[in-house]
Formats: structure tokens, C-alpha cells, sequence
């Protein structure tokens, strides 16, 4: 793409994620999710594949929609309120509709059909762009937002993490599985959202830094499909021999980093006397587990019976940006440790 | 006079059965204009004269015009209206839908409806929405700005989807 129309597409996603954190008033903020999803649309059919845009075509849809209701819901509130900020927001219907449709924006259970659809269809660049940067926004605002229903926050995180746990099971595109992992995530974000906002916070950073890591070693192999990347061992040994790190870190193991948020979200919901929901959501995560170990296996701790030759390729230093992969992969795997300090520093 | 404006409220909703119903841009777009020339009545008798107008020429004389020269190059040759059975039973069905959610959530047609405020600050409505165009150019300036940029970005960005004649986004154009 021509890179003048790179630089303002990008500064046009970041423009709209900081007029959404900095706003107060609930037009700025549609305004700057409605930015936001313009501005990736051209990035998601850049390659003008009818594939992609199939999937920029759905995403568009989804998130017009989510944010209709959303300006639907804000002006109701208007209505009956007579004002526009955020975080006042006293009644229950407009309060429970801009939860539904920030919950379709970033791709909640029962909300989520388009996520994995959308998903398949981007590179995995772009892919990574659409689960982390676009996630941003609406979770500012629902951290902002009062929740008027218990139940309806408890039903969204526990329909995702299931979701997202038997969804990913039959799949071998490994964007796929990015997308149920992904759905399973925010479902234990939103568990905990009315409770313990800073774990949102902590769970939503922590899954940032996991999911990168993931997504460009998954880039750095050149690799879409679980067949593949059991051939890409040979391609950047260490990658292979640290993924399986990644995903037990997804799946939530200690004593790797992605143990720290469902621990504290677990601990949280326990403290708030909904112990049998703490144990349901620990049984949906080994569901996800299953699909992380699937990927592990084939990639790293099997070899697959194909011909010898690809034991043995020229391992030429690597033309793509890897600080990035290492720095989040140590950050995946060793950051449990810091948990206190973790914590002290996200206290919202 | 409230009889008036549920007669436009009714072609409000007839409008929006419309457009939902019809799989054919045209029709659609047909029915948008009528959604718009109602919405603009409705508009009016709210109080917001000079937003109606402004609605009226942008909406309706502008992009629902570039709307129908862009559905003209690129629709279908036999449109399905609402003389075909599907579609006309997609239309009822809406109907029925919106007539009976509507019986279910009200308790009677008199007892309650939503009145206009008059007042915020300094402006009144009847006023409001000029005043309002006013003050984006004077003090929410900084607000104009932004969104000068944002349909910038947002021309680049319909211009980068279109780009290229086949091998675009958009097929035949």
C-alpha cells in the first residue's frame, strides 16, 4: 500500500482509540470507535482478495451495527438523563444496551459469530491489529460505564470462555483458534469487570502481550495452518522451542504469566461468593487448554513423518522484525513473579 | 394537532418496512427517501427547522444521489419489488412484528408520550439547532477540526477501497 495512505490509515486508528479514552461525552466516544473502524478497512482488504473482502465486508457490518446501538442507547440515555457523560449513566435500559453492543464490538459470546469468520480472512499482521488495538476503546468505555444488571456481565464472560473453549476444539487454521482464544480471554475480562476493574485491565494487557508474542511467531513461520507449522521447526528452532511456552501461558499454567490474571480473577470471584461461577470458568479454561496443547504437540514436541530434507535448511538470519517477538515472549513467559507490582501499577 | 404527527410517525415506520424489505437498491433507496422526507416532517414539528432543511438538501439531494447513480451502474437488471410474494411478505411480516411489539409494550395509546424539552442553557430549542451550527464555528473549533480531518481520512479511505478497476475491492467499476 502506498505509504502516505499507511501513515494517516495508522494515525487515524490511533487518533480514535485516544479520542475514545480521552472523551467524557458519549458522542466523542462513538466518534472515535467509528473512526477506528474506518481506518482499518482498507488495511484489512489490502490485499484485495475475495476472501478479505469477505472479512472487511462482515467486520464493517458488525461494527456498524454495534455502533448504532450504541448511538441508539446514548441517546436514550440523553433523553431520559438529559445529559451525556459516561459514567452517569443511571438507568438500566440504556445502560444494558451500550453493554450488548460494546460486547458485539469486540466479539463477546453470544455476539462473537463474526469474530473467526473475520478473522480467517485477514493476514495474520492485521489479524493481530484487529484483536489487540481494536479492543482498546470499547474496553474503556466499559470500565467507565456503571453496570446495571449483575447477571447480564456473568452471562457475557461465562457464554465467552465456554464459547471460545468448544469453538477452538474442532478447528486446524490456526487463525481460527486465535479468534475462540481470543473470545475465551475477554470472556474472563468481562467475569470480573463489575468487581475488580484493574483485573479487566490486567487480564486485557497481560492477553495483548501473549497474543503478539503468539501471532508473530506464527508470522515469523509463514504458517496459517497447524499442518504447516508442524513443518516449520526447522525454520527458526527457537521459535518452535518457546511456542509451546506461549501457549501454556495462554492456557493458563503457572508458573508462566498467563497464570496471574485468571489466579486474581479466580481469587476475586471466590471473595465475592460466587465460588461455583469461579469453578465453572476454571473448567472452561480446559477446554482452550486442549487446543493450545494440540498446537504445541504438532509443532513442537512431534516430528512429522515427511521427508528428511526439511531437517536441514540454511538458517539465514531472519528479514523480519523479531525484537518485538523476543521481548513479549520473555514477557509471556516470565512475568509472574511481578505479580504485586503488576497489580499496584494498574490500580484504577 | 397530534394527529398529524402520528401520521407521519405511521409513514415513518411504513418507510422503514420499506427499506428493510426490499432486496433491490432501488426500491430500498426509494423507500429511504420517503424515511427521510417524513423524518425531516417530524423534524419540523419538533421545532428543528434549519436541521431539517440542512438534512433534506445533504442527505436527500446529495448522497442519496450519489447512492442511486452508484446503485445504477452496479445493480441488478430484473429488481424484485414489492410485486413479487417474498418480498411482500417480508414487508407484512415487519408490519406485524412492529404492530405487535408495540401492543405488547404499551398500555394504552394515550397515557404516555415523549414531549420535547425546551430548554439547555441559554439556547431554546426552537433556535437550538442554528445556534448550534454556530457555535461549531466559533468555540467548538477544535471539534470542526477533527471532524474536517475524519471525512479526510474517511474520502482516503473509500478511495483506497475502490482503487483499481477489476482488481479492487469492487468488481465491476
Amino acid at each position: 500500500m502506498n505509504p502516505y495512505i499507511l501513515t494517516i490509515l495508522l494515525f487515524a486508528m490511533g487518533l480514535g482509540t485516544t479520542i475514545t479514552f480521552a472523551s467524557s461525552h458519549w458522542l466523542l466516544a462513538w466518534m472515535g470507535l467509528e473512526i477506528n473502524t474506518l481506518a482499518i478497512l482498507p488495511l484489512m482488504c489490502q490485499s484485495h482478495h475475495p476472501r478479505a473482502v469477505e472479512a472487511t465486508i462482515k467486520y464493517f457490518l458488525t461494527q456498524a451495527t454495534a455502533a448504532a446501538m450504541l448511538l441508539f442507547a446514548s441517546i436514550t440515555n440523553a433523553w431520559i438523563t438529559g445529559q451525556w457523560n459516561l459514567e452517569f449513566m443511571s438507568y438500566s435500559l440504556p445502560t444494558t444496551l451500550v453493554t450488548v453492543a460494546l460486547a458485539l464490538k469486540i466479539g463477546l459470546a453470544p455476539l462473537h459469530a463474526w469474530m473467526p469468520e473475520v478473522l480467517q480472512g485477514l493476514d495474520l499482521t492485521t489479524g493481530l491489529i484487529l484483536s489487540t488495538w481494536q479492543k482498546l476503546a470499547p474496553f474503556c468505555l466499559l470500565l467507565q460505564i456503571n453496570p446495571s444488571n449483575t447477571s447480564l456481565l456473568l452471562i457475557l464472560g461465562l457464554a465467552s470462555t465456554l464459547v471460545g473453549g468448544w469453538g477452538g476444539l474442532n478447528q486446524n487454521q490456526l487463525r481460527k483458534i486465535l479468534a475462540y482464544s481470543s473470545i475465551a480471554h475477554l470472556g474472563w475480562m468481562i467475569l470480573v469487570l463489575q468487581f475488580f476493574p484493574s483485573l479487566t485491565l490486567l487480564t486485557l494487557l497481560m492477553y495483548f502481550v501473549m497474543t503478539f508474542s503468539l501471532f508473530i511467531s506464527f508470522k515469523v513461520n509463514n504458517s496459517t495452518t497447524i499442518n504447516s507449522l508442524s513443518m516449520s521447526w526447522s525454520k527458526a528452532p527457537i521459535i518452535s522451542s518457546m511456542v509451546p511456552f506461549i501457549l501454556l501461558s495462554l492456557g493458563g499454567l503457572p508458573p508462566l504469566s498467563g497464570f496471574m490474571p485468571k489466579w486474581l480473577i479466580l481469587q476475586e470471584l471466590t471473595k465475592q461468593s460466587l465460588a461455583p461461577l469461579a469453578t465453572l470458568a476454571a473448567l472452561s479454561a480446559l477446554l482452550s487448554l486442549y487446543f493450545y496443547l494440540r498446537i504445541s504437540y504438532a509443532m513442537t514436541l512431534t516430528m512429522t513423518p515427511n521427508i528428511l530434507l526439511n531437517a536441514l535448511p540454511w538458517r539465514l538470519p531472519s528479514n523480519q522484525h523479531t525484537l518485538p517477538l523476543a521481548i513479549t515472549t520473555s514477557l509471556t513467559i516470565c512475568l509472574l513473579p511481578l505479580t504485586p507490582a503488576i497489580i499496584t501499577l494498574l490500580t484504577l | 394537532m397530534m394527529y398529524m404527527m402520528y401520521f407521519l410517525l405511521f409513514g415513518l415506520v411504513l418507510g422503514l418496512a420499506a427499506v428493510a424489505s426490499n432486496p433491490s437498491p432501488y426500491f430500498a433507496a426509494l423507500g429511504l427517501v420517503v424515511v427521510a422526507g417524513i423524518g425531516c416532517g417530524v423534524l419540523i414539528w419538533h421545532g428543528g427547522s434549519f436541521l431539517s432543511l440542512i438534512l433534506f438538501l445533504i442527505y436527500l439531494g446529495g448522497m442519496l444521489v450519489v447512492f442511486a447513480y452508484s446503485a445504477a451502474l452496479a445493480a441488478e437488471p430484473y429488481p424484485e419489488g414489492w410485486g413479487s410474494w417474498p418480498v411482500l411478505g417480508l414487508m407484512l411480516g415487519y408490519l406485524l412484528g412492529v404492530v405487535s411489539v408495540g401492543t405488547l409494550f404499551s398500555s394504552s395509546m394515550y397515557d404516555e408520550s415523549w414531549m420535547v424539552c425546551d430548554e439547555f442553557g441559554e439556547f431554546y430549542f426552537v433556535r437550538g439547532d442554528m445556534e448550534g451550527v454556530a457555535t461549531l464555528y466559533s468555540s467548538g473549533g477544535f471539534m470542526l477540526a477533527m471532524g474536517v480531518w475524519v471525512l479526510l481520512v474517511t474520502l482516503f479511505v473509500v478511495l483506497e477501497l475502490t482503487r483499481g478497476m477489476s482488481r479492487g475491492t469492487l468488481r465491476a467499476v
